[in-house]
Order: C-alpha cells, then sequence, then structure tokens
C-alpha cells in the first residue's frame, strides 16, 4: 500500500492533474472578487515564496542536499533584475536573465562543494552564502549595503504582479513535477538514498547534483527578480542575508521535503505568516519555526504532508476497522 | 610594517586564538562523541554572553565570576536539553542530515527567545579593565585580552585535565576513537554522551561570557563565532583537540595578518571562506593533511 | 582469446596493512571465475577497486585493454562493470521496480526508446522477485535483497558481474537457485567472478579459481586442481576446518 502510494503512475490516474489545474483556475480568478490591497500582496508574495521553496526542494528534497545558501541565488536574481530593468530591459526578460546568472552561480559553487556529502556540503553552503553577502555589501556599482533602487517609468499595476507571480510558481509546480517523474529525477532519489550505491548503478552524481543545483538556483532567482521588481527596492542584507537562506530552506522543511506539494504548502504557510506574524511579532515567527523544525525533526519527517498522509492513513484504518464485523 | 608593529599583531593574534580554542572546543567534544554539528552552539555562546552581562549589571558579579558560574550553569542547560530532545541526539556514526537541521531549529529558537527578552540592541560589559593596557616598552597589550586568554587557557587546562585524569574524561576519548569496543568494554554510551552534551554546551555558554567582554553583542552574537568554530574544527581535524588549537591559531593569524591585503569591509569573508576552502582541501585537517604528504613521500 | 579484465600488480594499503598485494590475474571472456579465499583476504577490495571505489595504492586495471585504474565508479558500469555488495545496498526509499529501473536507465545501455516496463519484469523473473515488485525495498527478507541486489546489478546489463557473496546467509535451497541463476546469466554472455566462501557452490559453478591471502594471490587454475593444492588446503581449508 504504502509502495503504491509512492509511486502514483501519473498515466494510471489521469484525474490527478485535476486538482491542481482547478486551483490554478481558481487563483487566477481570484482578483475578480476584488481583493483589498494587501491581499493581493500576501498573496503575491507567497507566490515568489513558493517558487523558491519548490526550486530549493528539488536540491534539497530529491537530491537530498540540504543548502543554507539559496539567499546567494535569491540575492542575484534581484540584482539581475533590477540592475537589468534600470539599463532598460523588459522586465519579463530580465527574468530568464536572473535563472542564467543564478545557474552560472550554482556551477561555481556546486562544483567545490558537491565534493562534500551531507552535513558538509550544508556547513559550506553557509560559507558561500555570508561571503557572497560580504562581497555584495562592498560592491560599489550596486550601492553596496545602502540598497538599490528599480525605476521604472511605467505606473505600478499590482494585478500584473500577482499574475507573474502565480506564473511563476505554477512553473516552478510544473517543473518539478516533470523533474520528479523524468529519469534524471530517479537519479536524484537514487543519490538522495544512497549516493554509492546510485554511482554503482550507472549514476554520475556529481552531474545529477550540479544539475538539480541549477534548476533549482534558477527558480529561486526567478522569484528573487520578480520580488525585487514589485518592491523597487532592494539591499544585500534583505535579499542576500542568512535569514533570507533560512527562510527558503524552512518552508521546504515544514511542508514536508522531498514532496510535490510540501514545498508549496509551506510556501504557503510561511508567506501568510510572514505576511501577519512579521509586522506585529518581528521575532516570534522566527521562534515559532524553530520549534516548527524541532518538532518536525523529532516527530514528522514528512512535515505537513506526511502529518496529513499519516491522518489519512489513520482514519482509513478506522474505517476498515469498523467495516469487519467482529 | 615595522618590527614593533608586527609583534603587536602576533600577540594580539595569540591572545585571539587562546579565546578561539575555548570557543571551538565545546563544538569538537560534542561532534567527536556523537557526531552532532552543533549549529544551535552559536545560541548559546549567545546566551553565555547575556548570563554574564545580566549577572554583572543586576547582582554586580564580576564577568570572570559569571565566566566561571557558566560552566556549572551551562552543564546543566545542555543536560537538559540532551535530555529532552531525547532520540533526536542519538551516538551515531556519521554526522546526519537531520541532527542538523535539529540543532539548527534549536539554534533559531535561542536566538528569537534572546530577541523577545532583550532585543536587538547591542548590548556590552564594560569594567575597568576594557580599556585598559599594559606596556611593554612599544609593545601594548590591551588587558582585557590578556585576561580573558588567561581565562581561556586556565579552563582549556582543567578540560585537559578531566579527559586524561578522569573515568569521565577517558570514556569520552574512547568513544571518540571507537564507540563500537566502547560498548563491548561496557562503557556507558548514553550517559557519557549526556554529559559530553552538558560538557560542550557549558564550555560554549562560558566563551560567549569570554567574547563578551571583548565584543558588544546581540542575541545575532553567535553567528559569526559559529562560523569560526566551524573553521577552527575543520582545520583541526573535527574531532581533536590538539587540533583545536592548531586551527585556532590558524584562524587567529590569518584574520589578522590578512588586513595588509584584503580591504578591512572584506575582513569577514576570511572565515566564510576559509571554511568552504579548509571543508573541501583539508577533509582530515591540517594534521591529516600533513600525514598525506609525509606518506605520499615515503613511497 | 584476448582477456577482458587483466589486473597487474595490484596492491592496496590501509595505513600500514596491504589489504591486497601485487595481485595479478586475467579473466576471459564467458567465464565464471571463483575467487576464493579466508576472511579478510582482500577479496571485497579487489572488487572494490576494479569496480572504482576505491583507488588502488599501485597497479593498474585494463578492461578490454583499455586502461581503468582510477576509473569513477559510474564509468566502470558504463563499460559494463558492475558489482554486487556483500552487504546489499538497495535504495530504500523506492519500490523493488524502480531499484532495477535505475539500473536499466543509468546503466551500459540507456537508451531511449524501449519497453522499460517489461525488462524490469524481465529482470524480475529472472532473479525471481517478480511477486515483490510493487513492494517497498525497506520490507524485504535478507534473502529478497540478495536477489535484488543481484537485479539491480543485472539491470545495467553488465559484461562482467562482480559476485560478492550472493549466497552468504542463503539457505541450501535458496543457494541452489541463485547459483543456477549464475549459470544462466553467464550463459546469457556475461562473464562473473565470484566470491564464495562455500567451497562446494565454486567447485560445482565455476571454471577457474583464484585464490586469494592476506593479500597476495595463492594460486590459481581449475577448480579440481585447486582442490588438492596443499599451499591452499594449508592457508584455507586448513584453517577453515
Ligand atoms: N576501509 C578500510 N580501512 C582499513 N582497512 C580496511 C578497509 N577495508 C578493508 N580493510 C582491511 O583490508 C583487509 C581485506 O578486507 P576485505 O573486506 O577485502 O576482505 P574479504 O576478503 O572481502 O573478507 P570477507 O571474506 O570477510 O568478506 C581486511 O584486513 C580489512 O580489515
Ligand atoms: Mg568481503
Amino acid at each position: 500500500m504504502s509502495a503504491a502510494e509512492r509511486s502514483p503512475g501519473l498515466a494510471a490516474r489521469p484525474l490527478a492533474v485535476l486538482p491542481p489545474l482547478i486551483l490554478l483556475g481558481l487563483l487566477a480568478a481570484l482578483p475578480l472578487l476584488n481583493l483589498g490591497a494587501n491581499s493581493v500582496k500576501v498573496l503575491f508574495l507567497t507566490f515568489v515564496s513558493i517558487a523558491a521553496s519548490v526550486g530549493w526542494n528539488i536540491l534539497g528534497g530529491f537530491a537530498g542536499q540540504v543548502s543554507f545558501g539559496f539567499a546567494v541565488f535569491y540575492g542575484l536574481g534581484a540584482y539581475t533584475t533590477a540592475v537589468g530593468i534600470n539599463e532598460g530591459l523588459n522586465p519579463y526578460l530580465t527574468y530568464p536573465l536572473a535563472g542564467a546568472v543564478a545557474a552560472l552561480a550554482s556551477l561555481l559553487v556546486g562544483l567545490p562543494t558537491f565534493r562534500l556529502r551531507g552535513p558538509y556540503f550544508a556547513i559550506a553552503t553557509i560559507g558561500v552564502s555570508e561571503a557572497t553577502r560580504v562581497v555584495m555589501t562592498n560592491l560599489e556599482f550596486t550601492g553596496g549595503a545602502s540598497g538599490y533602487r528599480i525605476t521604472e517609468h511605467v505606473p505600478f499595476r499590482q494585478l500584473e504582479h500577482y499574475f507573474t507571480g502565480l506564473m511563476l510558481a505554477a512553473l516552478a509546480v510544473g517543473l518539478s513535477i516533470i523533474v520528479r517523474r523524468s529519469r534524471f529525477g530517479l537519479g536524484l532519489r537514487a543519490i538522495r538514498d544512497d549516493q554509492d550505491a546510485a554511482a554503482d548503478s550507472g549514476v554520475n552524481p556529481y552531474a545529477l547534483k550540479l544539475g538539480a543545483h541549477a534548476i533549482a538556483a534558477a527558480l529561486t532567482a526567478a522569484a528573487g527578480g520578480v520580488y525585487a521588481r514589485y518592491a523597487a527596492f532592494i539591499d544585500p542584507e534583505g535579499v542576500f542575508g542568512f535569514p533570507r537562506g533560512v527562510g527558503i530552506l524552512l518552508m521546504p522543511v515544514i511542508g514536508g521535503v522531498n514532496t510535490i506539494w510540501g514545498p508549496v504548502i509551506g510556501g504557503g504557510v510561511y508567506g501568510v505568516i510572514e505576511e501577519e506574524l512579521v509586522a506585529r511579532f518581528p521575532q516570534l515567527h522566527l521562534l515559532l519555526y524553530g520549534v516548527l523544525v524541532m518538532l518536525i525533526i523529532l516527530f514528522e519527517p514528512g512535515g505537513v504532508v506526511g502529518l496529513l498522509q499519516r491522518t489519512r492513513r489513520f482514519v482509513l484504518r478506522r474505517r476498515e476497522a469498523s467495516w469487519q464485523p467482529s | 610594517m615595522t618590527f614593533v608593529d608586527f609583534l603587536n599583531l602576533l600577540i594580539s593574534a595569540l591572545l585571539l586564538a587562546g579565546t578561539y580554542a575555548a570557543m571551538a572546543i565545546g563544538m569538537t567534544v560534542i561532534y567527536g562523541v556523537m557526531k552532532i554539528v552543533n549549529l544551535a552552539h552559536a545560541g548559546f555562546l549567545m546566551l553565555g554572553a547575556y548570563f554574564v552581562y545580566e549577572l554583572h549589571e543586576r547582582a554586580g558579579l564580576h564577568p570572570l565570576l559569571g565566566v566561571l558560574l557558566a560552566f556549572p550553569a551551562f552543564y546543566v542547560v545542555g543536560v537538559l536539553v540532551h535530555w529532552a530532545l531525547g532520540r533526536g541526539v542519538p551516538v551515531s556514526d556519521k554526522p546526519t542530515l537531520a541532527s542538523l537541521l535539529l540543532m539548527f531549529g534549536l539554534w533559531l529558537v535561542l536566538q528569537n527567545i534572546g530577541y523577545l527578552v532583550w532585543g536587538t540592541d547591542d548590548r556590552a560589559i564594560l569594567t575597568p579593565m576594557t580599556f585598559a593596557t599594559i606596556r611593554f616598552g612599544e609593545i601594548t597589550i590591551p588587558k582585557i585580552g590578556l585576561v580573558v586568554f588567561a581565562s581561556a587557557v586556565i579552563s582549556l587546562a582543567a578540560l585537559e585535565f578531566v579527559l586524561h585524569r578522569t573515568w569521565f574524561g577517558r570514556s569520552i576519548r574512547a568513544l571518540i576513537q571507537n564507540r563500537y569496543s566502547c560498548r563491548i568494554v561496557g562503557i556507558p554510551v548514553e550517559r557519557t554522551a549526556r554529559r559530553t552534551f552538558g560538557l560542550g554546551i557549558a564550555f560554549a555558554g562560558a566563551a560567549g561570557g569570554l567574547l563578551a567582554l571583548l565584543y558588544p553583542f546581540s542575541p545575532d552574537f553567535g553567528r559569526p563565532f559559529l562560523l569560526r568554530s566551524f573553521v577552527i574544527i575543520v582545520l583541526g581535524g573535527l574531532e581533536s583537540f590538539s587540533g583545536v588549537f592548531v586551527g585556532s591559531l590558524i584562524l587567529a593569524l590569518v584574520e589578522t595578518f590578512s588586513i595588509f591585503i584584503v580591504p578591512s569591509s572584506y575582513q569577514p569573508a576570511i572565515s566564510f571562506s576559509l571554511l568552504v576552502v579548509a571543508l573541501i582541501v583539508l577533509p582530515g585537517g591540517v594534521a591529516g593533511f600533513a600525514a598525506r604528504m609525509r606518506s605520499r613521500r615515503a613511497e | 582469446m584476448a582477456a577482458l579484465l587483466s589486473v597487474e600488480g595490484l596492491t592496496k594499503r590501509f595505513s600500514g596493512l596491504a589489504a591486497l598485494d601485487q595481485v595479478s590475474f586475467e579473466i576471459r571472456e564467458g567465464e565464471i571465475v571463483g575467487l576464493i579465499g579466508p576472511n579478510g583476504a582482500g577479496k571485497t577490495t579487489l572488487f572494490s577497486i576494479i569496480a572504482g571505489s576505491q583507488p588502488p595504492t599501485s597497479g593498474k586495471i585494463l578492461f578490454e585493454g583499455r586502461d581503468f585504474t582510477r576509473v569513477k565508479p559510474f564509468r566502470a558500469v558504463h563499460a559494463g562493470i558492475a558489482r554486487t555488495h556483500q552487504i546489499p545496498q538497495p535504495f530504500l526509499s523506492m519500490t523493488v521496480r524502480e531499484n532495477v529501473e535505475v539500473g536499466l536507465r543509468f546503466g551500459r545501455d540507456p537508451g531511449g526508446a524501449r519497453n522499460l516496463v517489461k525488462e524490469v519484469t524481465e529482470i524480475l523473473e529472472l532473479v525471481g522477485i517478480a511477486s515483490l515488485e510493487n513492494m517497498a525495498a525497506v520490507t524485504l527478507s535478507v534473502g529478497d535483497l540478495k536477489r535484488l541486489e543481484l537485479a539491480r546489478t543485472l539491470a545495467t546489463r553488465p559484461r562482467l558481474l562482480l559476485c560478492d557473496e550472493v549466497c552468504a546467509g542463503l539457505t541450501e535451497c535458496e543457494m541452489q537457485s541463485i547459483l543456477g541463476l549464475l549459470r544462466r546469466i553467464q550463459a546469457l554472455g556475461t562473464t562473473i567472478i565470484y566470491v564464495e566462501h562455500n567451497l562446494r557452490a565454486i567447485l560445482s559453478t565455476c571454471h577457474h579459481v583464484i585464490v586469494l591471502n592476506f593479500g597476495k594471490k595463492l594460486a590459481e587454475g581449475p577448480p579440481e586442481t585447486m582442490q588438492n593444492d596443499p599451499a591452499v588446503i594449508e592457508a584455507y581449508i586448513g584453517k577453515k576446518a
């Protein structure tokens, strides 16, 4: 039973694509309801979070390589878009550009650090992230620590941002589904389970990890870019800071690492908590995340998704038991 | 650079190295015995700083006395934390991502409790020693640096005594060398692990107090020192006590003398980059590297 | 006929201890070669080095005349060298079917358009665990894990199969069926090096036997002569008895 759950063949269940599509449709139609500007903002930020969270999960979840350093890519994406727009580029061109820059950077980071395994890789990413932040804080052409402003000569339209965010999140989820079902995704799973056994089956762990890193970095960078255009002002502490990288890691861990929908749920939870709690209790949300992470590691490594699955199994078993005449 | 400048820098590097060693040793014992990468080390460094600060501000206790009290206080805290985390902190043969993330969660909790209690402002522990210097001709030594160094060295000497002369210390060393035979010869692995965790946290707390005498601090105090601790124990080969001294010395020297090469605003990037380089180039620490070199030459 | 694999002066030292000491031999295509020796003789280490999981201290490995010393494990697999582990190393989060799929899709012949489902089933049927295809690998018994290990390895379509004690811990009956399986695999054109402690299994299956002891090659030849070689008897059988 659990085995069947783990490999739900899409071909066997063509209806499985329906709920996500309906959800997407609903979200696309949502602005028709004339939501307040603040709700739209919360949703937009949630989409951005989801995109980064789903991106991280491709490396951290599918391939099992936990990185604390995704602020590097988020920040690079934000700055690429910001500079691109100020240089007169079409904003929609800057997002793929941001992705490409980050993918390149991910190679530079990954080539040395993927020689390390598991926790050592994780620690190295902390170093990479902090070093990058220091460098960006000192970079003059982007204004250093005092930040960088985007000037666009078009009026600000919040719904445009809303749809950009939604599309990006949908793209991220789509990509993550494709990766999951592909040969590439199978190789990543093998690496996650046992890197040496994977290599003994012909998987090139180094190349596959670099690939996953690049895809994850590109998605995260696009999220950073979309966010930067919305915010119109970015600074190194905000987009390259350690808390940013931590946030990107926390979302999938909370939602359920190594699943398709866990990072989406985590991103949603995070986006809402961030908006609702941060303003009122600036430190409480991080405290909450800390407690959540500890509870998750101790009691439910599958995060929210794991909890839901467990509940479902429990309910099913109860029902089965009540059917049997005793 | 004159010779006197050089001497001054060298002395301050040595003083720094002593403090760094006290800071990193807590991480090494925990990693050595149970292969847990203690990210929460940063949180305990920070709590140690506030512990000494509060005792000083409220009870007028001398900061060095505060540091001394931090040992038993944080030992108890460590033992309690280890007990509360239970199966989340097993004695394992390989570092795991689960325990890494668990300690990371703990760090987040500690750090943000710190923010709730003490806010975001920087604090500092000021005593008459803080700005005093001792002069030997042209060489000046900050008095506080010397005092902190001395305390660090004394506490490390005490640790050395515990490790080599007590049964507990011998169990720790045995566990680091070969945990499999430890179970066979009847060393209580779980109990030793719990006490080791307490010991590691005790050193983190006390070292935090010492660092607070040198630098202003906020609840995010531990982060840069966490990374430095990593650099040190990686350079030292992760679970070797003498390696910690070598690592501390290297880091302190690099940090102190790099001001001639690297602009000061890039200074913080040094330990971060050194961390990555050390992890990749020196998997067995400096000692392992030396051993490899020797064996290569022998062939 | 040229050798499929030749090993020349292979040495492996673990800080002083020589797990392998100047070992040389050749394997011809199509044979089943038995590799025997007491515990700690260096058999597993030899496999690791041939498969690229560990580098040798010195020496040379040629596969089809090409230099394969210090080759990366996945490249060895792509060239057609695959090993089973003494302790099975399945992908624990996967089903039996998925475990085999990894080898098929990343092995020597990962070609595109073909019927994966059918190929997986064939391999599972060959090793006799077809009925378990949808079970999670974590739930398998030791015997089934050994079969899965073999299936995973076969899925990479090896030309040279390195089998490390696939029968240890199995019942006589299970062992016979695995030996039959090895013969069938060999008949399908795969060369096999087979590590085994059970001498009867070796005698009944192998064309050629290599004896290792304390990292040195003690003797090699047809199984019948090995059985009577005094050095072998002393080092191996004599000690074991
Ligand atoms: N990674 C290692 N580090 C140190 N020594 C090792 C290592 N791997 C193997 N050895 C040593 O090398 C020698 C050969 O080991 P190996 O596992 O190859 O023997 P084996 O012939 O497969 O034995 P068995 O029949 O028990 O499987 C043994 O003495 C072993 O202790
Ligand atoms: Mg063996």
